[in-house]
């Protein structure tokens, strides 16, 4: 129970940050597209 | 696609092997603690490496004149800033539970502080000066004099000052060092590695960003 709940909240928080990257990095490629 | 993939997984793998797999070190008063290292010395290092960069980039700057290699040297030195944040924060949690508290001006504590000044005066140079030209300048003249500053402050100082961390001599230390088995290079060398994945792709985002502001303005 100790390392039970700081693995699954560091699970949450690296999950989001990569989803968050990976969206930004989309969006940045189709504003990339445009540009071009 | 395929490098973002594999840098979740990476990170997936560290964070359940660093809290499940990975047995509490052994010889520490709070062996459960200890697991923040697979966090605190990557980010510790990517840091370092970070102002390795910035000062490369500065080098380029130098030679070429380019103003998006002085950006690009911004960059890193304000990402490795931000991953120096996150390593003094882990490291003051560890030293709460492993010498009994946050702050103890052990050598490599105080070093840390001293290469946090030293770029947060950066980042002060850089805002004061307004003409593109000369912060460019003198912005790349003080990420190289500040990486040989900071590469004392890390790796030279804490080496010659005894202190609280593995590999100060004298003290307490050596009873106190970190030694890294086949179980704990299982864990912190993906660390490291994912932690690089991570800086690299920020950077890039911020780079391309950059590119586009720039051809939006033309």
């Amino acid at each position: 129970m100790i390392t039970l709940v700081p693995m699954f909240v560091s699970l949450l928080i690296w999950f989001g940050l990569w989803l968050y990257l990976l969206r930004l990095d989309r969006r940045i490629k189709e504003l990339e597209k445009n540009a071009k | 696609m395929i490098w973002k993939i594999v840098l979740l997984l990476l990170f997936i793998w560290v964070i359940i092997a660093a809290w499940s797999f990975v047995p509490p070190m052994s010889g520490v008063q709070t062996p459960e603690v200890y697991r923040i290292f697979y966090f605190h010395w990557p980010v510790a290092l990517v840091t370092f490496m970070a102002y390795a960069f910035a000062m490369y980039q500065a080098i380029r700057y130098l030679k070429s004149k380019n103003l998006d290699y002085d950006f690009k040297s911004n960059t890193a030195a304000l990402l490795g800033t931000i991953f120096c944040v996150l390593a003094t924060i882990s490291g003051s949690i560890f030293a709460k539970f492993a010498w009994g508290s946050f702050w103890n001006w052990d050598p490599r504590e105080t070093s840390i502080t001293v290469v946090l000044l030293i770029y947060l005066a950066y980042f002060s140079l850089r805002s004061a000066v307004n003409d593109p030209a000369k912060k460019a300048n003198l912005s790349a003249v003080y990420a190289i004099l500040g990486f040989i500053a900071a590469f004392f402050a890390i790796f030279i100082w804490p080496r010659i000052m005894p202190g609280l961390h593995p590999g100060s001599p004298g003290g307490e230390s050596s009873a106190r060092f970190i030694a890294m088995s086949g179980t704990t290079r299982l864990v912190v060398f993906p660390s490291l590695a994912a932690f690089i994945v991570l800086y690299g792709w920020i950077y890039s985002l911020a780079v391309r960003v950059h590119r586009l502001q720039q051809e939006a303005q033309l």
